[in-house]
């Protein structure tokens, strides 16, 4: 597999504050590609610089080989060959379903059978066909996002950008939404770059997530990669709700305050990344155990969720039973599930 | 960046077909050699000639020009002079506008009035829309369209009503309900106040209606349940919080008080009222003019407008709070106790009828009646104003051909010039468009007397303008240019507003797909904003029909259109075929743009009717 999309280098300032900074990032051919991250994290800014929409202050763009943006050519968007599906999806509101996609595959000059088809096409795995006549006004909001990505399809893009394309909707429609857009995005194996702030939504849509903070690229990789070993704390704040417990590493052994847990654990201050799903009963692995106070619980259903406060943080569990607020819990985690990172100096505790 | 020409694409693509000719592979070739510039923005100069000199012009030409000719004739007097111009410096009709007791007092009458009205109709305003948008009264039919329609219908239309109301041997007096007295009080500060008021309100029943809509339900909901009663929440929490939009109200009332001149040329002229604007006119076309004494006049008046705005300038600058959410509930109307119900029911139902209801059926009686003495008599009913009116023969019926032709001539070509105006200003950097949004909103307080002066200066007296053919000075090609200009500004802060209004997005997506800046704006855009453009032509006709400042000074040579030839009819006591004339322009006018907006809300109008999902 080739790169499909290329970014070397990519800088960004806006109003003196740099919004991206030297940022790289290479897309495979058909790959779909989260940039999750935070508001004010460059994500935005970054997927507007890859349709064109805005221009780098410096950096090197490359799309299926071909230069897009350095720093003797800049192609414009309009010649680029990027679909991009809005956040507020941009129908044009005073053109029919057919007549949106028609207007969209307007410029390639197609024969009008080739147009045809391909709108008919488009039309039909999106299951739109019916409603082909009708204006964006008399959609609901998840045929009108299924037109957006219509439009797309039809012109058959190099690359497909999608800008939080279901921050619009409600969250019952979210995750059948999201399913179907993928299944048809994967059929027709485009390559995509998705921007979103939702982690559970970025997991489930990508074959790789970069994990955005103030204009860098924190980590890179397959969500399994990130849900199991987080690179940074900052990462593992950003992901899954876990929780981060502060201490401090000494040979073999990973201090919490008056408490010492048995784990190879390197030297000097650090933290504990800890998923809510491994909190198991004290018995279980007496040597990494913990303990507690409980000064929360809310039942979710398979478990109860509990705040346990251990020095000065707050940890997330998922517990078989209710425990009493203000009780002493002990509990224990599995030696392999626990992956303690050296603290990042620029992380404050309590974003965690 | 989005001033991007299409420079900077040509590398992209190497020609592949192969009938191409020979100096198509060398151009391309060359084109590969050299790599377009980094930056795909018009250099400075270019753009500026391109896309800010058309816009800079066409403002020069309609209103700065004008403008300026009538700031140096106030210092310059011999500066317009047709036998001996020049342009020496002189304050000698400055200070005889400033110290002859008769333009001295017409200043101080200007902004007595102003001043009173700014009060009355603030305050008949905040009512209105307290009553309109806080509370749950019946009748809802007969006020809620008072203000557009108020809005809509010129100050002389209503002045000449009123008239016929008040005067000595009016409506009122006939039925004994007014004594002598009264209609002497009428023609005098008292009337000019109470009709300004009711012509009026509505500018401050929008500024605070608009303010109030912003308070949403939550602020009151969290007072009362803090144990409040109503009126300590319309005291404690919304009279505070509604303060910058009463100050915005005085202050827009004023100047428009000021800049009248509707009232002026009718009921204070007759009542011997002397104001500012009236006296522009008469310095500017009574035999023998005085033009230093017109420019030192519109000097004054002017200043004082530049004043007031500058004040609405500081309001706006200090920041009104910012209630305006997405999240805040818009208010419920409240329910009311029976006595209370009536009472407010009865308050805000007179207010409309003194308003619009009463002036409109005083104009149709007058219209359909014989002679204003006769009264309500049954014999005195009679067809022959309106049938005079209509007749070939008359000279009604050309100027309202006239009329409507000038209208719908200056409605096309303002609203034409506003949209490609709004057009390269959405091209143009932001401080050009800061720039032009500002100074249309300057023009809309120039008054239309002094913009009308400002145009005999230059098309008279100005060598160059003065024998350039077309528009020439006396013929209607003068006249169509001076509304042009007058109803520029309306018809460019609807269509900026429209463009504004649009999602950038919408154009990016278009962008994305290959089109380029033309078919955007003519694919895109303007189908998206024509509802607005209509909305411009529509406003800018009916307005234009009844304009007359302009049309009162630039009468054109072949004859008069129907404002100033319904205020020579008042002058001559020929009120019955003025109301006649009114009636008809107003039936025709009001009927072709209310079809014409039904059209646009029913074909052009895409906005979701209601939510699906």
């Amino acid at each position: 597999m080739s790169a499909a999309l290329i970014c070397e280098g990519i800088q960004k300032q806006l109003g003196g504050k740099a919004v991206l900074r030297a940022l790289d990032l290479s897309v495979m051919a058909g790959e779909v590609v989260s940039l999750l991250g935070a508001s004010g994290s460059g994500k935005t800014t970054l997927l507007r610089a890859i349709a064109g929409l805005t221009h780098p202050d410096s950096g090197k763009i490359t799309l299926n080989g071909a230069e897009v943006f350095g720093p003797s050519r800049v192609i414009p968007p309009e010649k680029r060959q990027i679909g991009m599906v809005f956040q507020d999806y941009a129908l044009w509101p005073h053109l029919s379903v057919a007549g949106n996609l028609a207007f969209a595959l307007g410029p390639q000059r197609l024969p009008a059978a080739e147009a045809q088809a391909r709108i008919s096409h488009a039309l039909d795995v999106t299951q739109l066909g019916p409603l082909r006549d009708r204006l964006p006004a008399a959609l609901s909001g998840g045929q009108q996002q299924r037109v957006a990505i219509a439009r797309c399809l039809a012109s058959r893009p190099q690359l497909m950008l999608f800008d939080e394309p279901l921050s619009n909707l409600d969250s019952a429609l979210r995750e059948d939404l999201r399913s179907e857009m993928m299944d048809l995005v994967r059929r027709e194996a485009i390559t995509v770059v998705y921007v979103t702030h939702d982690q559970a939504e970025a997991m489930a849509v990508s074959d790789r997530i970069a994990v955005m903070r103030s204009g860098e690229i924190a980590q890179f990789d397959r969500p399994e990669t990130l849900y199991n070993a987080p690179a940074t704390p900052f990462v593992a704040s950003f992901i899954g709700g876990f929780s981060l417990l502060q201490g401090q590493g000494e040979d073999r052994v990973f201090r919490v305050g008056e408490q010492t847990m048995h784990l190879p654990a390197p030297a000097g201050p650090g933290v504990l990344v800890i998923r809510p799903e491994d909190a198991r009963p004290a018995s279980e692995h007496p040597l990494t155990s913990l303990t507690g106070r409980v000064i929360g619980a809310a039942y979710q259903g398979r478990c109860w969720r509990l705040s346990v406060a251990i020095g000065g943080c707050t940890l997330r569990l998922d517990w078989p039973g209710p425990v009493q607020t203000g009780a002493d819990l002990t509990f224990s985690l599995p030696p392999d599930r626990c992956r303690i990172l050296t603290l990042d100096p620029a992380l404050n505790p309590k974003d965690a | 960046m989005r001033r991007n020409g299409s420079s900077g694409t040509k590398t992209a693509s190497f020609p592949s077909d192969r009938r191409v000719s020979y100096l198509n592979i060398k151009r391309a070739a060359q084109t590969r050699r050299t790599p377009p510039p980094r930056s795909l923005a018009l250099p400075g100069w270019l753009s500026f000639a391109w896309v800010d000199l058309p816009i800079l012009a066409v403002f020069f030409l309609l209103i700065v020009l004008p403008l300026l000719s009538v700031l140096a004739q106030a210092v310059m007097p011999a500066l317009f002079d047709p036998k001996a111009p020049g342009f020496g410096l002189d304050v000698s009709a400055l200070n005889h506008a400033l110290f002859a007791p008769r333009v001295l007092r017409s200043i101080l009458h200007s902004v007595e009035l102003g001043a009173a009205v700014a009060v009355s109709a603030t305050l008949t305003g905040g009512l209105f829309a307290a009553l309109t948008q806080r509370f749950a009264l019946p009748l809802r039919a007969l006020y809620a369209p008072v203000p557009w329609l108020v809005f809509l219908t010129p100050g002389y239309l209503k002045a000449m009503a009123w008239v016929l109301l008040m005067a000595p041997g009016g409506y009122l007096a006939q039925l004994g309900l007014l004594p002598h007295w009264g209609s002497d009080a009428f023609f005098g500060l008292g009337g000019l106040v109470l009709v300004h008021t009711l012509s009026l309100f509505p500018l401050p029943a929008f500024i605070i209606g608009s303010a109030l809509a912003g308070l949403g339900q939550d602020l009151q909901d969290a007072a009362r349940l803090s144990g409040a009663g109503p009126w300590r929440i319309w005291l404690r929490i919304n009279l505070p919080l509604l303060l910058p939009a009463i100050a915005l109200s005085l202050i827009a009332t004023f100047a428009e008080v000021l800049s009248d001149f509707g009232l002026a040329a009718t009921i204070a002229r007759s009542a011997g009222f002397g104001v500012l604007t009236y006296g522009i006119y008469a310095a500017a076309s009574d035999y023998p003019v005085d033009f230093p004494l017109a420019g030192a006049e519109a000097l004054v008046l002017l200043t004082l407008i530049l004043l007031v705005t500058l004040g609405d300038r500081l309001l706006r600058r200090q920041g009104a709070l910012r209630l305006i959410s997405g999240r805040s509930k818009p208010s419920q109307r409240q329910e009311l106790g029976p006595w209370a119900r009536w009472c407010w029911t009865v308050v805000i139902v007179g207010i409309g009828a003194l308003a619009i209801w009463l002036p409109l059926a005083v104009i149709l009686l007058r219209a359909f009646t014989d002679t204003l003495g006769a009264g309500l008599a049954v014999s005195n009913f009679t067809l022959a104003n309106v049938t005079e009116t209509l007749s070939p023969s008359a000279p009604a019926r050309p100027a309202i051909l006239r009329s409507f032709g000038y209208a719908a001539l200056t409605a096309l070509i303002a609203a034409t010039i506003a949209l490609i105006l709004a057009a390269r200003l959405d091209r143009g950097g932001p401080n050009l468009r800061a720039w032009v949004t500002g100074l249309a909103l300057g023009t809309i307080a120039i008054p239309g007397i002094v913009l009308g002066f400002g145009y005999i200066l230059v098309w008279n007296r100005l060598p160059g303008f003065r024998d350039w053919p077309f528009p020439h000075y006396g013929q209607a090609s003068l006249l169509v240019m001076g509304y042009v200009a007058s109803a520029l500004p309306y018809c460019l802060i609807i269509i900026l507003t429209a463009v504004g209004q649009l999602a950038p997005s919408l154009t990016d997506a278009a962008r994305l797909h290959g089109h380029g800046v033309a078919a955007r704006l003519v694919k895109v855009v303007l189908p998206l904003v024509l509802l607005s453009v209509v909305t411009a032509v529509l406003l800018t006709f009916i307005r234009t029909v009844f304009e007359l400042p302009i049309s009162q000074l630039l009468v054109p040579q072949t004859g008069s259109p129907v404002p100033p030839y319904v205020v020579r009819l008042l002058g001559h006591d020929d009120d019955g075929l003025a109301s006649a004339l009114v009636l008809v322009c107003m039936v025709g006018a009001g009927g072709i743009a209310g079809l014409g907006w039904l059209w646009a809300q029913k074909h052009l109008n895409f906005a979701p009717k209601e939510s699906l999902s």
